[in-house]
């Protein structure tokens, strides 16, 4: 098979798999009630995936992490928290990064 | 026709979000330009998969010239966190139409779900309408940018990092999305798991962050 085909078969059956995923429960559990339990294990689906993936896309690229990125990402996470405004996240956290790689 | 405050408030909440999105998207985009492979191809991932990070993997992969199972099984492993967002949103969408239990699921990415599940709480009229707002603006912009980053490429100096504001996002996102004391058990235990397993490939350490990180706010509950 040429990279073409492979590339093109490889895409539409990652994406049908996808939308099979993001649908799976959706479908599957749609018009039954769930027990207590797994609700209340649900809700922190999304805490728990949140911070898997600000650790994840945050120190497991290629790029080095230094003090600087642990810094951006903590003065993010209390301006957020402080504010729940995600543009003034963005802002402190992105200047905090500029402003100490400029510095060290 | 006034625009309603559903689609009013999804248009201002997904501004910030798109934001970081569009240097991955260009990014992307020119990752596609410089593959061997047509740019169709590569685009066609952008509708097809509607998932950046996969579409990254197959792009780079069968680039590469790797078999087609082995494309397909590490594109599949990238995606398996959205089991547990369709779980998360299982109890969601049984108050919705069924035509909306078939097209929402496709616009499910970490982006949509962060957003969208603080507003789990609303009527569902006033969800949906708020959920499709987000989801067709992002789609829209992510087909675009895509495209853009094929032809005109980096745009963007590398040395401004503006990758980094991808989890510097996920930061705020999370920080909306812990609102009680077992949710931030969670949050915690989720980011110390992934941080020690860092080293597994295809990021399956987010995974196994978020299961152990829901176990423990299911443990936190219950003292």
């Amino acid at each position: 098979m040429t990279l073409s085909v492979v590339a093109l078969v490889a895409t539409v059956a990652v994406g049908i798999g996808t939308y099979a995923m993001r649908s799976s429960f959706i479908h599957a559990l749609a018009d039954r009630d769930l027990p207590p339990a797994v609700r209340e294990a649900l809700r922190y689906v999304a805490p728990s995936v949140m911070a898997a993936l600000v650790v994840s896309l945050g120190f497991g690229g290629s790029a080095g992490v230094g003090w600087a990125e642990i810094a951006a990402l903590s003065v993010g996470g209390v301006v957020g928290w402080r504010t729940r405004s995600l543009p003034l996240v963005l802002v402190a956290g992105m200047a905090t990064l500029w402003a100490l790689r400029a510095a060290l | 026709m006034p625009i309603h405050t559903d689609v009013r408030r999804g248009i201002r909440d997904v501004i910030p979000v798109l934001v970081p999105v569009v240097p991955f998207a260009l990014v992307l985009g020119l990752a596609i330009a410089e593959s061997p492979l047509p740019n169709l191809v590569g685009w066609l991932g952008s509708s097809l998969i509607f998932g950046g990070s996969a579409q990254l993997t197959v792009v780079t992969l069968s680039a590469e010239g790797a078999g087609l199972a082995a494309v397909v099984a590490a594109g599949l492993v990238v995606q398996t966190r959205h089991f547990m967002y369709s779980a998360a949103f299982a109890p969601v969408f049984a108050g919705q139409p069924s035509w909306f239990r078939w097209l929402g699921p496709y616009f499910l990415i970490d982006q949509q779900f962060a957003l969208t599940s603080l507003r789990v709480d609303d009527p569902p009229d006033s969800f949906r309408r708020y959920y499709l707002t987000v989801g067709l603006a992002f789609w829209v912009v992510w087909q675009a940018t895509v495209a853009l980053g094929l032809v005109v490429g980096p745009v963007v100096p590398g040395e401004w990092s503006l990758d980094f504001a991808v989890p510097l996002l996920f930061v705020g996102l999370l920080t909306a999305a812990i609102d009680s004391r077992p949710a931030l058990v969670a949050a915690v235990a989720a980011g110390a798991v992934t941080w020690a397993t860092l080293g597994v490939p295809n990021r399956l350490g987010i995974v196994l962050g978020a299961f152990a990180g829901i176990a423990a706010g299911v443990g936190a509950s219950r003292r």
